[in-house]
């Protein structure tokens, strides 16, 4: 009898979970759906490179849906970013390694990327990113932004762009909130001295 | 930090990130939307196995259940007919009666044989 009835429910405890799971994949593709862009975004601006960013986003969702891909739609966007934020961090301290391996027969290239007069304020302007177009003020925020150390990177665009809280930021970057403060103050000093280089 | 606390150039700054993605070319949304659903893909694997797994785990233990119950309440309602007599014998002896018997035994026989010469 006991057999029968477990034998019985069975199927139907097998189409609920199926169904709940069905839901919650939805739910999942519509999240990833709405941070891919951003997400690429903040990984182009640690890695200047669209491939190797798109790679980041994708270990990033692959990461999140095993990891966290279960727990409650409330928790997902600081999860998310905490795991691409670990997939950034990553590929820094590879990128670092080869840097120390590869930096003798570099040394000296990095020297033309930089141009000594974009760096030149001009006092006479009233503010940052005022009076440039869409095109260049764009441009000149992307040079900011990828000149900002990694951290303060991180916790401008968490909590300026995506919106995140002290504390999200904080969870996303595995920190206290005190250096989320701290990063981001810093983050906020040297992106307006970069942009008012851009005036 | 909320929005409408936002200096003007920071919030110029957002309003230049989010157009920055809404002009990304087809072939990268086309890899994001590949990235995206190889990710969910991976979840329908895990979703199914675990469910199957899950589901003959529990048909196990149901049929495991099933045979200890059915060992241990099976003797208690099978009727033994060896019991049933044993169970009459108790019953027999317990009988204030016939208890009496068994222990004067010796004096219901001698009765038994005293008896036709009380009679005469």
């Amino acid at each position: 009898m006991l057999a029968d009835s477990c034998s019985m429910s069975s199927p139907e405890r097998m189409s609920a979970a199926i169904a709940t799971s069905s839901d919650s994949t939805h739910a999942i593709e519509r999240f990833l759906r709405e941070v891919e862009r951003r997400a690429l975004r903040m990984a182009e601006f640690a890695t200047a490179n669209r491939d190797e960013a798109l790679d980041l986003v994708q270990d990033a969702m692959f990461g999140f849906v095993r990891h966290y891909g279960a727990r409650t739609p409330g928790e997902w966007s600081p999860l998310f970013w905490r795991v691409l934020d670990s997939r950034i961090n990553d590929w820094h301290r590879r990128r670092n390694v080869r840097g120390r391996w590869l930096g003798w027969f570099e040394r000296g290239d990095s020297a033309d990327d930089e141009d000594p007069i974009a760096a030149v304020a001009d006092p006479g302007e009233p503010g940052p990113l005022a009076r440039l177009a869409d095109g260049e003020a764009t441009a000149a925020l992307d040079v900011a932004l990828r000149a900002l150390p990694l951290r303060q990177r991180q916790a401008f665009l968490l909590r300026m762009w995506e919106g995140l809280d002290v504390a999200a930021t904080a969870a996303a970057m595995r920190c206290s909130e005190g250096s989320v403060k701290t990063h981001l103050s810093r983050a906020l000093t040297n992106l307006r001295s970069h942009l008012e280089a851009h005036r | 930090m909320n929005t409408s606390q936002k200096e003007p150039w920071i919030e110029r700054a957002v309003t230049l990130l989010d157009k920055s993605t809404e002009s990304l070319d087809a072939a990268t949304l086309s890899r994001l939307n590949r990235a995206r659903q190889a990710a969910l893909a991976q979840r329908h694997v895990a979703w199914r196995g675990w469910v199957i797994g899950s589901g003959f785990a529990g048909a196990a233990l149901a049929l495991l259940i099933a045979l200890g119950i059915g060992h241990r309440v099976a003797p208690q309602h099978m009727l033994n007919p060896a019991a049933v007599e044993q169970g009459a014998d108790a019953d027999a002896l317990a009988t204030d009666d016939n208890l009496d018997l068994y222990e004067n035994l010796d004096f219901y026989v001698w009765l038994d044989a005293e008896q036709p010469n009380g009679n005469d």
